[in-house]
This record gives C-alpha cells, sequence and structure tokens, in this order.
C-alpha cells in the first residue's frame, strides 16, 4: 500500500469516527469537531503533499537549453520585419504629430516649379547645383528635398490661417540625388520637412520646436547650436546641431548635424498667397536615414536599400 | 576654401582672451560651417634655415657632400668643424646658399598625415647624411621635383625655424563653401576677416582696396586700348590696364607669396600670374593678365579692341591647359578684335599666354553674368578658383579698386586704362524697423547693439525716431519680392517689443546679397549669434492633427504585413532597369526615363513594385532564407497614367508582395489582410486588362481583386517563362495593389454579432463532386440554404481530396450552426442536414 493509499484510508476511519459526533452530549460537540477537524486538515494536507511528489516522480525534466525535445520537429516561430527606416520613419511622424503637425506625405516624380521655382530658386542659379538632381526627358525631376511640398503646403493648409489658425505640417518623402553612392550618399533616401507659419512665428520658436522635437525622439533633455546656412527659400537660414544624446553613446562635446531650417522667406509666402507682412513662418528639412544609423549604429547608408533580408533580420 | 586663420588675423585684431579654438568656434556658429581644421606647425617642426658652406662633388655620383651651418639649430649634430654633414643629390646646391634643412628626426612635410616619412641619420655612397636639404615639393609648395629651395638672405639666418620665417606656425580652415553661395564677398579673405570682425563685435577696418570704391587709376596714355561690352547683362564691368612688365622671370628663392598660395591650395607660376592670384585670394575679386603683343597679333590689329560677347555655338578656342573647347552659345568669349583669347571667367587662351619673356601686359579685372558662367562651368567642366568666385556673383564695383592695387604692388606705370561699366547696379536701401528684426528673431536687441553690429561690417546705417505705423518695404524692395498677391501696402505692423526705430540701411557695395528686410534680419541675427536667442514653443490651440491616410493606412499595412502575416518590408529603389522592366514583359517606353541617370540599372522611374522585388528574390535565397514573403510600399506612376491638374505625372501609392507560396498561400494572406482593414474585398479571374497590366502572372493562376466592384489589383502565380528569366523556380506568387483605391474604402465594422444563447450544432460534410467543379460552387450551395434558414451558421473548409485518376473528387466542410431562439433536438438538425443534401444535390454533388 503506498503513502497515499494509507492516508486516504487514515481519512476514510477518521470519517466515519466522526459521525459519531451525532451520539455526543451537546456541550461535547464543539470541542470534538473542532479536534476531529484538525485532525482531518493534517491528513489532507498530507496527501496534497503526498500526491504533488508522486506526480513529479513521475514527470520526465526536459532539457530547456534545447530547441525541442528529442525526436521531435523543431517548433517554427516565422518572425516579419519591418523596415528600418521606415519603423524610423514612423516615429518621426509620431513624434510631429503628437506635437500638433499635420502630415502630408512628399510626391516621387515632380517638376522644376515646386522643387525650385516656388522655393526662390532663380532660374539658372547656381544655388540649383547643390541639389544634383536628375531629370527626366520631359523635365520633370524626382525631387532632390521634401521642400518641394513646400508650396503646396503653405497653398493646402492656408485657409487655416484665414481662419485665424497657423499653418504646421511634417512633410516626409523619397529624394533623390544625382550623387556617387558610396557608405555615406545614397542616390536615394529619406527626408522629413516642416513648415509652421503664424502672425507671431519667430526665429526662437523655430529652434524652440526643434529642440522639443528631439528631445521627444530621443526622450530626454538636449543641448542644440547652429551655423549659418544658405538656402534660398529661408531667410534667414542656419543647419542645426543636437548634443550627441546619451542613447546614441554621446559623452558630450559631440555634436551631429541634424538639419538646415530657417525663416521662410517672403517670396516663398507670397507665391502661396501668404501675405508676408503679416505672416511668418519656418521651415526645416532633415534626413530620415541619418537618424535609423545613428540609431542603430549603422556605417553604411547603401543596406537599407540592399533588399537583404540579412540585414532586414537584424532589426 | 581654405583660410589661413593667420592671414585673418593680419587683418582683425582678435580681443585678447579669444583663443584660437574659441575664434574657430565663433566662425563654425556664426559664418561658414569649417570642416576642417589644419595645424601647419607641427609639418615644420625640426626645419630649419641653413647656409650651405662647403659643397664637393662625390665622385662617379650626382650627389654632393655638404657641410652646413645651422646656427643654433640641433646642436648635437655638429661634427667638430660646428657644422653638419647633409648629402644632397639637387643639381643647384652650391657653397654660400642659404638652404631649408630637415633634421634627422623630422618627417618630411610633403608626407606629413599621410606616409609621415621620418628622417634618419643614414649613409649615402658611405658618408653620413644627417637629414636633408628640401626642395620646395618636399616641403609641400609644389608638384615639380627638381631642386631644392633657396632662401633669400634677407629674409633669414641659418638656425632660424623655417616655420616662423615663412609664417607657417598657421591654422588653416577648412570651410563648406556651399553655406557662402550668397556671399561673393566672403570668398576673398578680407571679406572673411570682415566677416570674422562682425562676430566678435568688432569694427572692421578696410584694408586700402575696399575704402576707395571710386580709385581712378594714373595713366601716361602712351598707349591705347578700346574695349567694348556687347551686352551689359553678360558683362556688368570690364575694366583692364595696360603696363610694362620689368622682369616676369620665378624668383630664384623661394618667397612668401609662393607660402601662401600654397596655403589656399595654389602654386606659383611666375610673379605676374602670382600677383593674379593673390588679389583674387584677397579680394574675391580674380584677375587675368594677357600678353599685349600677343593680343595684338591674333586681332590683327595695332592696339587692344577687346570685345566682350557672346560665343557662338561651336567656335573653338584653345585654353591655357591645352584644351580646345567647342563654345555654346552659353559661354563669354573675351576677344581680341572679335578673335577669342580667353572664355570669360573661365581660363584665358593659349594665344595670349603670359610667360617669362612676356614684356607688356593686359591686365583684365571684369565680371560676368554668374548664370553664364555655372553654365560654362557645367558644359566644359572647369571649375577654377576664378570661375568659383564668379559664379558666386563678384561684384561689379570690385575690378577698377583691384586693378588699382595690383598696379600698386607691381609699382608700374600704367600706359592706358580702359573700363566699361554698363552694368552700375542701384545701391541697396533697405528700410527695416529694430521692432521687425527683433520680431522676426524672437529676440530683444537694442538700437545701438543692432546699428553697431551692421556698421561693424560695413553697412552704413542711419537711425531715425519711432516706427510709423505700418510696416514699410522701399520700393526698390518691392521689385524684389517677386509678384504680389496679397495688398502689403496696408498691412499692420505684427509686434514690437522694443523701442522701435526705424534704420535706413545701406549696404556696401559689395554686398550684392542684400535687397530685402530679411536680409538684414539675418545679417543681425547671424552675427549677434543664433545660438543667443532664447527659445520658445508657439501658441498652438489645441487640435488633433490631420494625418495623411495614405502615411495611415501604410502605417496599418506595415503591422498587419509584418507583425501579423510574418512578412518583410524590403526598400528598392524608384529607379530600375529597362532590361527589368522588359523582363517582366512590361513596355519600359511607359516608364519615364532619367536623363541623367548614374548608370543603366537606374535609368526607369518603374510603374510597378512586383519586379523591383522579384530581383531580390534570388540573392536572399543563394543567401539561406527560404519560404519568406517580401512586401513594399512605395509611389509608382506611367507615362500612361497622365498628368494631374498640376502638370506633373499622376503618381500612386502600391503595395507589392512576392512570394515563394503558391496562388491560394498567398490568397489566404491577402484576405486576411482585408479581413485586418476591415476592407470588404473580392476577387475573381484575372480579366484582359488586368492580364495585360500584369503580363507576367500566369492567366490561369491568377485572380483580380476588386473593391466596391473596382479593380484594385492582381495576384497570382509568376509564369515560369518569367521566372526563369529571374533564375527563379518556381512557385512564386506576387500581388501588385493600387493603395490609392484602398485608402478611401469604406471600414466595415460589424453592426450585428450574431451570437445564440443556445448550443450549436457542429457537424462534418463531405460532398463528392465532379472534378472540374469549382470549389466556391459547393461553398455557395451549402451557404444558399444555411443563409436562407435564419439560423447563425459558420461554414469552414476543411479538405480537397482528389485521388490521382479519378474525375471526382471530395469536398469536406466544417458546419457549425445555431438558432437564435431555441436548443435545436435531434429531429430538428437531421432535417437541417437532409435540406442541405437538397441543396447540393442540385449541383450535382452527393454527400458521402
Amino acid at each position: 500500500m503506498s503513502d497515499v493509499e494509507k492516508l486516504k484510508l487514515e481519512l476514510k476511519e477518521l470519517n466515519s469516527e466522526y459521525a459519531k459526533i451525532k451520539t455526543l452530549p451537546p456541550a461535547e460537540r464543539g470541542e470534538f469537531g473542532r479536534t476531529m477537524n484538525a485532525k482531518k486538515q493534517a491528513i489532507m494536507a498530507q496527501i496534497a503533499a503526498a500526491e504533488s511528489e508522486a506526480e513529479s516522480a513521475n514527470v520526465e525534466a526536459l532539457d530547456i537549453s534545447a530547441p525541442s525535445a528529442p525526436n521531435e520537429p523543431l517548433p517554427v516561430v516565422k518572425r516579419g520585419t519591418i523596415h528600418p527606416l521606415m519603423a524610423e520613419l514612423d516615429r518621426v511622424i509620431e513624434v510631429y504629430s503628437s506635437m500638433g503637425f499635420d502630415v502630408v506625405e512628399s510626391r516621387q516624380l515632380d517638376d522644376e516649379y515646386h522643387m525650385f521655382e516656388s522655393l526662390n530658386f532663380p532660374p539658372e542659379h547656381p544655388a540649383r547645383d547643390g541639389y544634383d538632381t536628375f531629370r527626366t526627358a520631359e523635365g520633370f525631376i524626382p525631387p532632390a528635398h521634401t521642400s518641394t511640398m513646400q508650396h503646396r503646403a503653405l497653398k493646402k493648409y492656408k485657409h487655416k490661417l484665414d481662419e485665424g489658425g497657423e499653418i504646421a505640417v511634417a512633410v516626409p518623402g523619397r529624394v533623390f540625388r544625382n550623387e556617387d553612392v558610396d557608405a555615406t550618399h545614397e542616390h536615394t533616401f529619406y527626408q522629413c520637412e516642416g513648415v509652421f507659419v503664424s502672425k507671431t512665428a519667430t526665429m526662437g520658436q523655430m529652434f524652440g520646436v526643434l529642440k522639443h522635437f528631439f528631445e521627444i525622439y530621443y526622450g530626454q533633455k538636449l543641448k542644440i547650436k547652429t551655423q549659418p546656412g544658405y538656402f534660398p527659400f529661408t531667410e534667414p537660414s542656419a543647419e542645426l546641431l543636437i548634443e550627441k544624446p546619451a542613447s546614441l553613446g554621446g559623452k558630450g562635446g559631440d555634436w551631429l548635424e541634424m538639419l538646415g531650417c530657417g525663416m521662410i522667406h517672403p517670396n516663398v509666402l507670397k507665391m502661396a498667397g501668404i501675405d508676408p507682412e503679416i505672416y511668418h513662418g519656418f521651415a526645416w528639412g532633415g534626413g530620415i536615414d541619418r537618424l535609423a544609423m545613428l540609431k542603430y549604429g549603422l556605417s553604411d547608408v547603401r543596406y537599407f536599400e540592399s533588399g537583404k533580408l540579412d540585414f532586414l533580420e537584424e532589426f | 576654401m581654405r583660410i589661413s586663420l593667420n592671414k585673418i588675423k593680419s587683418y582683425v585684431k582678435i580681443p585678447d582672451g579669444v583663443s584660437d579654438q574659441e575664434l574657430i568656434e565663433r566662425i563654425g556658429s556664426r559664418l561658414v560651417e569649417v570642416e576642417e581644421v589644419i595645424d601647419w606647425s607641427p609639418m615644420y617642426q625640426g626645419v630649419y634655415i641653413a647656409k650651405v658652406i662647403s659643397c664637393e662633388s662625390i665622385p662617379e655620383t650626382h650627389l654632393h657632400l655638404c657641410q652646413i651651418d645651422a646656427g643654433a639649430a640641433r646642436e648635437d649634430l655638429k661634427g667638430d668643424n660646428g657644422l653638419i654633414q647633409v648629402v644632397c643629390g639637387a643639381p643647384n646646391v652650391h657653397a654660400g646658399m642659404l638652404a631649408v634643412w630637415i633634421a634627422p628626426g623630422s618627417i618630411v612635410p610633403e608626407t606629413y598625415g599621410n606616409e609621415n616619412f621620418k628622417l634618419s641619420v643614414r649613409k649615402l655612397r658611405g658618408y653620413e647624411s644627417y637629414g636633408m636639404l628640401a626642395g620646395a615639393d618636399e616641403l609641400g609648395f609644389d608638384n615639380e621635383h627638381k631642386s631644392i629651395a633657396e632662401i633669400d638672405p634677407k629674409m633669414a639666418e641659418p638656425g632660424d625655424s623655417f616655420a616662423e620665417v615663412f609664417d607657417l606656425n598657421d591654422l588653416i580652415l577648412d570651410v563648406e563653401n556651399k553655406s557662402l553661395t550668397h556671399r561673393p564677398d566672403c570668398f576673398g579673405l578680407i571679406g572673411f576677416a570682415r566677416e570674422v570682425a562682425g562676430i566678435l563685435g568688432e569694427k572692421f577696418i578696410e584694408p586700402e582696396v575696399f575704402q576707395n570704391l571710386d580709385a581712378k587709376i594714373e595713366s601716361s596714355r602712351t598707349a591705347e586700348v578700346k574695349v567694348k561690352i556687347t551686352d551689359g547683362k553678360l558683362c556688368p564691368r570690364y575694366s583692364c590696364v595696360i603696363f610694362d612688365l620689368p622682369d616676369n622671370q620665378p624668383s630664384k628663392y623661394l618667397t612668401l607669396d609662393a607660402v601662401f598660395l600654397a596655403k589656399a591650395g595654389m602654386r606659383s607660376i611666375d610673379p605676374m600670374v602670382d600677383l593674379t592670384n593673390i588679389l583674387m585670394l584677397e579680394t574675391g575679386q580674380p584677375l587675368h593678365a594677357f600678353d599685349y603683343d600677343k593680343l595684338v597679333a591674333v586681332g590683327g590689329t595695332d592696339r587692344p579692341e577687346i570685345v566682350v560677347r557672346s560665343a557662338k555655338a561651336g567656335e573653338e578656342l584653345q585654353l591655357l591647359d591645352g584644351k580646345v573647347v567647342q563654345c555654346t552659345a552659353d559661354d563669354i568669349l573675351i576677344t581680341s578684335n572679335n578673335v577669342p583669347v580667353a572664355m570669360a571667367g573661365a581660363m584665358g587662351g593659349k594665344n595670349t599666354e603670359i610667360d617669362p619673356s612676356t614684356k607688356r601686359v593686359v591686365l583684365e579685372s571684369a565680371t560676368f553674368s554668374l548664370y553664364n558662367l555655372r553654365k560654362t562651368q557645367m558644359s566644359h567642366g572647369i571649375f577654377s578658383e576664378a570661375i568659383t568666385r564668379f559664379t558666386k556673383g563678384q561684384p561689379a564695383a570690385m575690378t577698377m579698386p583691384v586693378l588699382a592695387e595690383a598696379v600698386k604692388r607691381l609699382g608700374v606705370e600704367v600706359a592706358a586704362v580702359a573700363d566699361d561699366y554698363p552694368g552700375k547696379e542701384k545701391e541697396s536701401v533697405v528700410k527695416i524697423t529694430t521692432d521687425e528684426i527683433n520680431g522676426l528673431l524672437g529676440t530683444e536687441y537694442g538700437v545701438e547693439e543692432i546699428v553697431n553690429t551692421l556698421e561693424n561690417v560695413g553697412f552704413e546705417v542711419e537711425p531715425s525716431g519711432a516706427a510709423p505705423s505700418e510696416g514699410i518695404r522701399t520700393h526698390e524692395e518691392e521689385e524684389r519680392v517677386s509678384p504680389a498677391t496679397a495688398g502689403a501696402d496696408d498691412a499692420p505692423l505684427r509686434r514690437s517689443c522694443t523701442d522701435g526705430a526705424v534704420l535706413k540701411v545701406t549696404s556696401p557695395a559689395w554686398r550684392t546679397d542684400i535687397h530685402i528686410k530679411e536680409d538684414i534680419i539675418e545679417e543681425v541675427g547671424r552675427l549677434l549669434g543664433y545660438d543667443n536667442i532664447e527659445l520658445s514653443l508657439p501658441e498652438k490651440p489645441f487640435i488633433e492633427p490631420e494625418i495623411d491616410p495614405m502615411v495611415k493606412l501604410k502605417q496599418e499595412l506595415r503591422r498587419i504585413l509584418s507583425e501579423r502575416l510574418e512578412m518583410h518590408e524590403l526598400l528598392t529603389y524608384s529607379f530600375v532597369s529597362r532590361d527589368l522592366v522588359s523582363k517582366v514583359g512590361k513596355n519600359p517606353d511607359d516608364c519615364y526615363e532619367i536623363v541623367n541617370s548614374i548608370s543603366p540599372e537606374l535609368q526607369c522611374f518603374r510603374s510597378e513594385i512586383v519586379p523591383s522585388l522579384l530581383d531580390k528574390v534570388r540573392e536572399n535565397l543563394k543567401a539561406g532564407h527560404r519560404d519568406f514573403t517580401l512586401y513594399e510600399l512605395n509611389q509608382v506612376t506611367r507615362k500612361s497614367g497622365g498628368l494631374n491638374c498640376e502638370q506633373v505625372p499622376e503618381m500612386k501609392t502600391h503595395l507589392g508582395i512576392v512570394s515563394l507560396g503558391d496562388f491560394y498561400q498567398l490568397k489566404a494572406e491577402i484576405l486576411a489582410m482585408f479581413r485586418e482593414l476591415k476592407i470588404a474585398v473580392e476577387y475573381r479571374a484575372l480579366s484582359a486588362e488586368s492580364a495585360e497590366a500584369h503580363p507576367y502572372l500566369e492567366p490561369k493562376r491568377s485572380a483580380e481583386l476588386l473593391i466596391d466592384d473596382v479593380v484594385v489589383g492582381s495576384f497570382g502565380e509568376v509564369k515560369t517563362s518569367v521566372l526563369r528569366k529571374f533564375k527563379l523556380e518556381p512557385t512564386v506568387s506576387t500581388l501588385e495593389l493600387n493603395l490609392e483605391k484602398v485608402v478611401g474604402a469604406p471600414r466595415e465594422v460589424k453592426t450585428d454579432v450574431k451570437i445564440s444563447k443556445f448550443p450549436s450544432v457542429e457537424r462534418d460534410l463531405t460532398l463528392r463532386v465532379a472534378g472540374d467543379m469549382p470549389f466556391g460552387r459547393a461553398l455557395n450551395a451549402i451557404d444558399n440554404y444555411l443563409s436562407k434558414s435564419g439560423m447563425y451558421y459558420a461554414v469552414e473548409p476543411v479538405s480537397i481530396y482528389q485521388p490521382e485518376g479519378s474525375e471526382t473528387k471530395n469536398l469536406s466542410f466544417h458546419i457549425k450552426f445555431s438558432d437564435p431562439t431555441r436548443t435545436l433536438n435531434s429531429d430538428e438538425i437531421s432535417a437541417i442536414m437532409k435540406n442541405i443534401a437538397v441543396e447540393v444535390a442540385g449541383i450535382g454533388a452527393e454527400i458521402v
């Protein structure tokens, strides 16, 4: 007879003994009941412990480090991947929209007017050379910057100004430059543009908004600084640098060039039908590839468009 | 562009307490991006001036055994005679000369930062040589290795540090030209120095050349020169002088000028050319010297008759570098009596080149249309220092002052002067209020601070009383600001924060970039430091932002496809090869073609995503991946898609999927995707149009997708013949989906949730049907009955079984149904099953 069986027999005997309670004088019943109950509980606990031990004794231990049991097929857990650049782009969009920016996507084939003219680049101006644009036989341009959407964004949301509000819009998109490809240069990459227009926009607000953006994006307080820049569509123009955040291994004193920015040139506002005497704005644009490269410590931009699953599976 | 910090310091007194490091940081934050700072001083450590005391030929070699006097330098190396022994192979080494000695243990400057070649004491032909006597090339100033550098004894003593004598303890800043595109004045060291003074808050003391812009050049009138500009737009000003050049032999000594040019990355040529280059580096104004006699001879005239005109297409000119160029109509030519002698702004002609024997010179100082010169630069690939400056728009005001400076430095008597100036610009005057400045910057700078800041860099500022009640824009400014759409005249002044003075700001003649208020605001903001602007955030009402629905849809799809359906998101180029387009049977001529593509691989703007993904399958298989599904969300376009209302190509965002599964696998995934999106989708056999649009799909194993009866995409298995071109084996399935037609589709939220309170009945049912009966037909039959029955039900396919050679197949279903009002008893259940049997018998199916 096993231990458990012995205990169960004991319990059975106890139960039949318990039946005597009816024969006892009422005054003794309480004491008798309590004593019997305590005994019963003790036996039941022993049974439970013995049963648990017996169950465990029958269970075969497995090798937790193995991928499967011997002679069994390996379990398959397939996983898909979101492209890291698109994950970053979505994150940027999320931050801008959390700050109240509307989001409009940039187009991938555009014309001279939107790429240059509406941005105050005089025809044939040498400043156009800096953009190394591709062209189609028809004269269309795969845009070299998301600023190609600035004029459209201003026109699309001008009604907000008329209604007493402001324009705040972020424009993510794919852009193209006729450059030799190497570890740090791609002919195809992603940017995000920002445009803000109100009656009271200032350069101080511009730097404030940009600092705020990067602080949300990196989840920490950051230092910023600027250097002068030149863009025909902004005046004054600057380039914004942030101190390398701790999350990227920054130890202070390292600066990262993040984007070009400036106060929207009055001609650009005018061409969109916005009176530059009343309204002022700022705009900026920066690369998404760089954000992703910094985040993941990538040293070669060419991975992004390589189409290699080996690369994607790293994320 | 390379900037010598010592040279800048020669123009600007740097306040005590501002270290080089701080100065460079300030330049970087307020003037121009400094890409690199190169410290030249360590390059010349251990390099001394030494006198060659004796020089004897070593027999049967070209070598000389020299004893040199290095003064107090390296006493440790001196022999008993107090001299140091060096073996030298240069033909020009001779006793009595001052030379440059690189002591053992020092790095040859030319190799500094690269191979860092360190000299040692070594034996040459049995003679110990302590270091070497250096040539200009080894010192980093020349390319040619021919002789050792000789030093003018007036300049130095033996033992002097070479770096000190030649001003080489210097920091060279390599600055990013791009951010100075609009600042021709900063392409001269003086202009750069002016800005350095400005950012230090110091008043810049103008060197003489910038002080008197109306300087006249005295001439003896002993010669004559005629200048004719055919179009003032092409050439706003052409000035020149004629003088006799006493001697244009290159100096036998290493000169300070040669070193100065080397710091800018240029080489010394001869005194005349060096002077033109030095003045260009200092002032930003390029000069060009013609050989007078050659110029006259080419023109066949008795005096220079210079005509500046457009080139005729095809006109030829041999340039100084020997190349013969075919001009385009955009090039500007300097001609001698109409015979081309120089490609304006770019390079002089070989036919009028000056040389050491040149006696008389025509020295040109002019400005040209930057637009034309940009085209010249692009079409002929000329990227000289001169054209780099001209394409920034050098101010016409500077041609004569720089010419006068050249004459002064040469100390020559001018025989004739000419100055044709058809393109004189109006003085640039901008009226602006301090409120406008502070209002745009978000600052509170006072009038005095603003006025001083502008005056420090040469603006004339006339402050006057309080601002009027409206914004001001001068007439000239109105012209500059392009077509006004809104009436700005009655616009109210936007804000006020300081003392609101009106400033009349007159730009110096060399600031060709200042036209409107914002230009002045930029100067104030930049010179006082953008980093000093207090940060703030705009006040904005709490309104939900509007996100582009396509952006949202793509985010949603990424989550469904990658996270739920285990697919991999790729990004591939928008540019594809014609070959790739042809491979999938499409017409590459329908793709927009990039005329300046990087390679034929990147020539066409793609019209579909699938081909790009197909192209990525093989290499991933080779990398060991199996059973994967790739997708991409991106824009496509094609010529036949036409233009939109803006007259730009209609762009469409597509989803492309390439799966290594078969049709059914992909179908299941596509349907799951639409179920997640809650969009009702239908599919049917590929129509002729879809088959034509996707010629790579095997029509018998493909289907098209419809939303609201509109075709939105096609999916199916790729033809074996197409797969072969991609070196792929069957089976590969693809989807090309036009998201423009998905983004607005209604999302169906289930409003009638059908869950019965009563137990449901589950039954398995197998139908034997003809082998060619479509599955859908059998399913519809079961569905038909149940949908009429008023019950809640679900029919799930379980299996399709058709033994080889059999003319029938068995279709198994799992059926689940319940009555919403009561528990079904066994008789009722039997009746239902019987009715299903009747229904399917109608299509010729038999329950097994």
